[in-house]
């Protein structure tokens, strides 16, 4: 391989790399917000942003409202309808016993309802996409190429991840969020309402997987099994420290980054297994992830 | 749940129970006015487009015969089981029909690798199973006395055409082949690289998982390799990233997506969206015709009139639909054949005997006794985002089983 | 699980062993085959999760270690069912060793994503390793030898599939009333003050990753005695996840429960093949329900000491 194409490789693969990584990331920070303040796992994420492409599919081919209209439409639609899961189920479910490994089994169950119910209305197999908002066409960074779809989904990832970081930090709900998420008790004891405050991480997490199934259907192609990508959602916040918000963007844009070069560099046989040996190098030399802090010894 | 579903898990009960015996004679599944079959495949989860309809397919042509006075006065009974295209599943179905339905033989099967899990209870068994549309070589090849399956076009006869196609038709001498990293990859590559070999072309090829998100890494590599022609052998879904990602970048050679890729045309270019990404693609087929042509119209009628309430759900009938005709007929023809009084040998040996025209397949189904993989042929289309043009000619694999 | 609920359990067995195979179809004979074996996954997967208190999301992974090796040991070397099943369970044990040491430092969240990014790495193994597992064409198994005779149906597997079982569910039952099976609910409870007491949580946690680890690859061997093919498609995360549900609704923590969720969940997920359409809606509905309203799991109430 001569150093001409090395340097191809090196510029299409991180600058793919970063697109696809954003994706990774956004649905990373679901899963983190989500686990950071209610301590679960959510193995239903990739099904609540499938379900999130197909309700705006429908919307849009079904019912016939334009994009602009569909989308934020069904964004609400999805926020709302986490919210209600966790007050029917999840409450329920936590005050009866509270330990995680059930909550998460709960979200397994609600995957399998999904996918099972969008399979039913027999639009779950055929790869399809909805109208992209984006125009055709492509701009040319150094050697690589990025098309207008690329740019959007970055610029709008990285927007909705600001947006975000900011209510986190500076608004009176984000930092009561990240209070639960510190020690629940105390924060129950300064006032703050911890249902409340939960069904407000899930209606957010709900949400931003909306946005996430807007930007990235075009691009992904949607079936019943298009939450699959999640696992590497996973990988992205592992990596980072699934308790941090800037680790599971990082998580995320390493995941895409590494992809590609492996597949460019080792072998694309090896694309679906770098980011498991990512996981595996970066917890045996950070235990807590990339941005996890320090071990924090805690009763199970 | 309807209650029709009820009673099926009643009866389940009742089997597992053991309450429901084997059926006992002297040849299982017969009786002077019935000849039961069982049918198995995908009839949930993430593979069910694979194998739903083209179960539905089967049953259809069996509910035709049947209307038509039967086989020797026997009507056809099908019993039908979800195998989920797991291997597990597929040999829970197999058992349940060879010995608590008591069947006569089997016709069954969607997915290549799964299927292979059953190859040693059928074969000790002695039932007769001939696959839907699983092109399942794994249990082919070697042959086994009382297997037949690749009745839509067996996996090595797919790669050993392609390449001939992109040699003979687009006079590629280096050939970028991407295929995926399963079963089915690894078998229509065994029959690619033959080919390439016979031809004297060289083969780039590139193996990814069906699950693969981003498809920069083998696109920028097969541009790199300086190929002339690009083959995608892979499912609909990467087939589609990879067509997409490949105008993204520029490569400007033919293109050629291998059978079984392409769902549903309208969609696949709707989903790449760009036209320009259609200006030099050709595609595979292994039907006698277009999809939705004149030759292929009367399973496309029959389908509406025995399911008019599928036919009304969106995307159905699904593209595979008509593959489980073909595999239907032979068992018709083989049963026909084996006279008044069947027994399963005499099917097994009328069915090593096959030779005829589907109309449905672009090939004749051919089975003897060493060759147990009945569609070989399959034909091409230059596809332009709107319209399919046939190419003429015909571009036959070369590959042939050799022994171990 | 009391000694009353044991013996009953070994009554059970028994008594199937010898009724099944004159009895029941070959059929109905493999639906009992593989669900033993997932009785002893979901025991192996109690000790280190119910038990120890650890997450391990790699149980398919030692699973399928379990089957080649059986497989190949038997088809390479020619080792008959025993020494097979023990030698696949001896290599899962080590690697279930070497994921525990690994693991030692972490917790929670991060021990459970590392062992089933470790789980995903095996199934990436099994699947491109071709000159061994055979890669994507997946693997013949041969047929295993029981005193020099081939077992060649599940008729002729069952007695044998039982006898292990029984034994695997006496040995866990035994390990949970005995100081090991307090040390390592003392670590789950509370590692420091398990450590207080002077247990040494290490060895604890290594001793639950390698005893969960060598069942599962025993799981394995038992496979092979009654099924004549393994593709790396049956060991991905999905198998893994079934054997989780299972202890989970049958009441995690309890051995009863493990295997009671086991054989429930088993039948569950075979009968529900007769209802396709509806199935994943109704697998996924029965999840939430049970930890809706029966958190502890089903069968936590039958046998609890």
């Amino acid at each position: 391989m001569n150093t001409e194409i090395v340097f191809l490789f090196l510029q299409q693969g991180i600058a793919s790399g970063l697109v696809t990584g954003s994706v990774y990331a956004l649905l990373a920070l679901a899963l983190v917000i989500v686990f950071r303040t209610t301590d679960v796992a959510n193995f239903a994420e990739g099904e609540f942003y499938m379900a999130a492409a197909y309700l705006a599919f429908f919307l849009i081919a079904l019912v016939g409202l334009p994009i602009w209209a569909a989308a934020p439409a069904m964004v609400v639609g999805i926020a709302v309808a986490a919210g209600l899961f966790q007050r029917v189920v999840l409450r329920r479910v936590a005050a009866a016993r509270g330990v995680s490994v059930n909550l998460v089994i709960a979200t397994l169950g609600l995957s399998y309802v999904l996918k099972g119910f969008v399979r039913a209305t027999g639009f779950g197999d055929t790869p399809r996409s909805f109208p992209s908002v984006v125009p055709d066409g492509s701009v040319t960074l150094g050697q690589a190429s990025l098309s207008y779809l690329d740019l959007a989904i970055l610029g709008a990832a990285l927007a909705v991840m600001a947006a975000f970081f900011a209510v986190f930090n500076l608004t009176r709900t984000g930092r009561a969020m990240r209070a639960v998420g510190m020690n629940r008790r105390a924060a129950q004891l300064v006032g703050i309402n911890l249902g409340r405050t939960e069904r407000l991480v899930w209606i957010f997490a709900g949400g931003i997987s909306a946005v996430a199934a807007i930007l990235i259907a075009p691009k992904l192609l949607m079936t019943a099994e298009m939450g699959g990508v999640v696992t590497l959602a996973f990988a992205a916040a592992i990596v980072g420290g699934f308790a941090s918000l800037p680790g599971a963007v990082v998580g995320g844009f390493i995941i895409g980054i590494a992809e590609n070069l492996v597949g460019l560099f080792v072998s694309t046989r090896a694309i679906n297994v770098a980011p498991f040996v990512i996981i595996m190098l970066v917890l045996i030399f950070k235990p807590q992830g990339l941005f996890g802090g320090r071990l924090r010894v805690r009763k199970v | 749940m309807t209650k029709h579903s009820l009673c099926r898990i009643a009866l389940a009960v009742a089997a597992l129970a053991g309450l429901a015996g084997p059926a006992r004679a002297d040849e299982p599944g017969l009786t002077p006015t019935t000849i039961r079959i069982g049918m198995f495949g995908p009839l949930s989860g993430a593979s069910m487009a694979y194998g739903f309809d083209v179960m539905n397919a089967a049953r259809m042509y069996y509910d035709k015969i049947n209307k038509e006075g039967g086989i020797h006065g026997r009507k056809i009974e099908v019993v039908q089981e979800d195998d989920r295209c797991n291997a597990n599943d597929v040999v829970a179905a197999v058992k349940k029909l060879v010995e608590q339905d008591g069947v006569f033989l089997l016709n069954g099967g969607s997915c290549s690798a799964p299927v292979v899990a059953a190859k040693d209870y059928v074969v000790r068994s002695g039932v007769p199973w001939v696959m839907l549309n699983a092109s399942g070589d794994g249990a082919l090849y070697p042959p086994q006395p009382n297997i037949y399956g690749a009745f839509s076009i067996s996996q090595r006869a797919m790669g050993g055409s392609v390449v001939e196609f992109a040699s003979k038709e687009l006079k590629a001498k280096k050939i970028a082949y991407i295929n995926h990293d399963d079963a089915y990859g690894a078998w229509n590559l065994e029959g690619a690289r033959f080919q390439a070999k016979d031809n004297g072309v060289t083969l780039v090829p590139e193996a990814v998982s069906p699950s693969i998100t981003d498809v920069t890494a083998p696109v920028l590599k097969m541009r790199a390799s300086g190929a002339d022609a690009l083959v995608i052998a892979t499912y609909a879904r990467p087939a589609q990233l990879i067509l997409k990602k490949a105008q993204e970048l520029g490569f400007n050679k033919p293109i050629v997506i291998a059978v079984n890729a392409i769902a549903n045309l309208k969609q696949l270019a709707e989903n790449v969206g760009s036209k320009d990404a259609f200006r030099n693609v050709y595609i595979e087929e292994v039907l006698a015709a277009k999809p939705g042509s004149e030759k292929l119209a009367w399973i496309y009628d029959l389908y509406k009139a025995n399911y008019p309430d599928l036919a009304g759900k969106p995307d159905h009938p699904q593209v595979y639909m008509p593959y489980g005709i073909p595999s239907a007929m032979t068992v018709v023809r083989a049963l026909q054949a084996a006279g008044p009084n069947p027994t399963r040998a005499k099917v097994i040996e009328a069915l090593d005997r096959t030779d005829f025209d589907s109309g449905v397949m672009a090939g004749p189904i051919v089975l003897t006794k060493t060759e147990h993989a009945a569609q070989k042929a399959s034909t091409y289309f230059k596809f332009d985002g709107e319209g399919l043009t046939a190419v003429p000619g015909s571009f036959a694999s070369r590959w042939t089983y050799q022994g171990q | 699980m009391s000694v009353r609920v044991l013996a009953a359990v070994a009554v059970l067995l028994i008594g199937l062993s010898l009724a099944l195979p004159a009895l029941a179809t070959g059929y109905v004979v493999y639906i009992g085959n593989l669900l033993l074996v997932f009785v002893v996954l979901s025991l192996g997967l109690h000790i280190v999760i119910g038990e120890a208190g650890q997450f391990s999301l790699a149980h398919a992974a030692f699973y399928g270690i379990g089957i080649y090796t059986a497989a190949l040991s038997s088809k390479v070397l020619g080792l008959p069912f025993l020494a097979a099943l023990l030698a696949g369970g001896l290599l899962a044990a080590l690697c279930g060793l070497a994921i525990g040491i690994l693991s030692l430092r972490m917790r929670d969240i991060y021990l459970a994503l590392s062992t089933f990014a470790f789980g995903e790495a095996m199934q990436w193994v099994f699947l491109n390793w071709t000159p061994v597992t055979g890669g994507p064409n997946g693997l013949a198994i041969p047929p295993a030898q029981v005193l020099g005779q081939p077992i060649l149906s599940d008729k002729a597997a069952f007695p044998i599939v039982a006898g292990v079982t029984l034994v695997v569910v006496a040995l866990v039952a035994g390990l949970h009333a005995s100081g090991l099976g307090r040390a390592f609910r003392a670590v789950r409870e509370s590692e420091v003050a398990a450590a207080a007491v002077g247990i040494d949580v290490r060895r604890t946690k290594l001793l639950a990753f390698t005893l969960s680890a060598f069942l599962a690859g025993a799981a394995g061997g038992l496979f092979t005695t009654f099924s004549t093919f393994i593709h790396p498609d049956s060991l991905g995360f999905q198998t893994t996840i079934l054997v989780l549900t299972m202890i989970v609704v049958g009441g995690v923590g309890s051995v009863t429960g493990a295997l009671g969720g086991a054989i429930v969940f088993g039948l569950v997920s075979e009968l529900l093949r007769q209802v396709p359409s509806y199935q994943e809606m109704i697998y996924g509905g029965i999840l939430i329900l049970v930890m809706m309203y029966a958190p502890r799991g089903v069968f936590t109430l039958v046998g609890r000491r």
